[in-house]
């Protein structure tokens, strides 16, 4: 999911600069309004690392295995600062693992870090319900990590297929971005799956992770 | 695990020893204006560029065929797709599949574009150490707290994919295979575990910092960062260099098209 260099036109990689300093501007903001911003910088910065390494977690499926992206739990428990958080491991993973790439930071920061903001939002919905109770925790996390993980495959195949510089003709375009989104729906419920059980595990050893 | 970025760093060429903020300006610059190029015709000079860069750095070539094997899968894959799907000027058949012009020239014009830019991604980064870049992109305008965010994450990185690595051995010596769904959930255990050990970490390491004096006097660390370095002409002259080429690009690609 993570679009490399050389492979979208340079306006769509301008504008994915854009839409990523508008999302990190907004983010700024919201954490500068808080009563200590920099008091949560270590915890952000921590658990940036933190993501980055268990993203690199394989969940076997047989015969292979994969590797999941966390954009969901990322906004679960980081909530305005998963955005700085996922354009920073995007930066870390495009100039150290050659994964994703320099030129497609904002966009790629754009499609996975929006959808976590968003997964952050719904997961808040859980205090309104009740956040003490497990199965709600539950629920709210699998659709914040399924939901994250569906916002993101749907926005990057959809800007994949009709920026590339391919002769492709409409039909096949959209015959593609369909084919590829179905082929993710495994990934996005064993996503949901793993956020929900990592937020019920947070609930019960460390809550104050889910506070966002 | 370690994946050293600046691994050659300490290296003595004009690239290494160039300011670090005209070199960040002048590579993106010409990254931007690579992915601009979609003429066939221009890719001869890209290799050429990229090629000559890298030659200038003296970085030795398998530090970048090691960091081109990760994304070379992505390669892979636009290979076996574009040819096939892309276009509609049959050049042969393959079994039931047609091979087209089209998706031959597209697969080309991006595998060129995408080791181009890798590598000028590569000897950016490659030719200085990490925490000079970082002080060069404070100087440029980057949000302290970002750099903040980026230093912190980059030393601790380490430490906790060893972490992983240490819980991950501790859990297969106890027998764990984990292809099944109590697998996953275990493995979600660990997951949440690193979380709980980094939240933890993090609120000694804010301590540790508060009890230093972090916070109580923000000064303006763009500024402070920018007299940290010294420009002299030759780091200008090198930058207008890479302009004109960048420009270079963007004219001829203009022009052809």
């Amino acid at each position: 999911m993570h679009i490399p260099d050389g492979v979208l036109p340079t306006a769509v990689c301008l504008g994915g600069y854009a839409t990523a300093g508008a999302a990190a501007w907004f983010s700024l903001r919201k954490i500068s309004r808080q009563e200590n911003p920099r008091e949560g910088m270590p915890k952000a910065s921590l658990l940036t690392a933190a993501f980055l390494v268990a993203s690199w977690i394989h969940i076997p499926i047989p015969p292979a295995s994969v590797h999941l992206m966390l954009n969901g739990l990322l906004g679960v428990v980081l909530g305005y600062y998963a955005f700085p958080a996922i354009l920073i491991g995007l930066f870390f993973q495009a100039i150290m693992f050659q994964h994703g790439g320099l030129t497609t930071l904002g966009v790629n920061a754009t499609v996975i870090g929006v959808p976590a903001l968003l997964a952050f939002y719904l997961f808040r919905l859980r205090n309104i319900l009740g956040r003490e109770n497990r199965v709600l925790t539950g629920l709210f996390g699998f659709l914040a990590g399924g939901g994250g993980i569906a916002l993101a495959a749907v926005a990057a195949f959809f800007i994949l297929v009709t920026t590339i510089p391919a002769h492709l003709d409409v039909e096949a375009e959209q015959a593609s971005i369909y084919a590829l989104t179905l082929a993710h729906i495994p990934v996005m419920i064993l996503e949901g799956v793993f956020t929900a059980v990592v937020a019920v595990f947070l609930q019960r050893v460390k809550p104050e992770l889910l506070e966002g | 695990m370690k994946l050293q970025l600046d691994r050659y760093a300490y290296l003595e060429t004009p690239l290494h020893s160039w300011d670090p903020r005209y070199k960040l300006v002048g590579f993106m610059t010409l990254i931007f204006a690579f992915s601009f190029v979609d003429n066939l015709q221009l890719l001869p000079f890209m290799v050429a560029v990229s090629g000559v860069l890298y030659a200038v750095s003296q970085l030795p070539l398998s530090f970048l065929l090691a960091r081109m094997r990760l994304p070379g899968f992505f390669l892979l894959m636009m290979g076996v797709l574009l040819p096939f799907i892309s276009g509609s000027t049959v050049l042969f058949h393959l079994g039931p599949l047609s091979v087209k012009q089209e998706g031959c020239l597209d697969l080309l014009l991006i595998a060129v574009k995408f080791v181009s830019i890798l590598t000028m991604g590569i000897i950016l980064f490659g030719t200085s150490p990490f925490l000079t870049n970082v002080k060069a992109m404070c100087a440029l305008g980057l949000p302290s707290i970002l750099a903040d965010m980026i230093l912190f994450t980059y030393r601790y990185l380490y430490d906790i994919s060893d972490n992983l690595k240490t819980m991950q051995t501790a859990m297969r010596l106890r027998g764990f295979q984990g292809h099944n769904i109590k697998g996953l959930v275990t493995l979600a255990s660990l997951a949440g575990t690193i979380l709980v050990r980094s939240y933890e970490q993090s609120d000694r390491v804010y301590k540790a910092m508060t009890l230093r004096g972090y916070g109580q006097a923000d000064v303006n660390r763009g500024g402070q960062h920018e007299e940290e370095f010294e420009a002299y002409s030759r780091d200008l002259w090198g930058l207008i260099i890479l302009l004109l080429v960048a420009a270079a690009f963007v004219v001829g690609q203009i022009l052809i098209r």
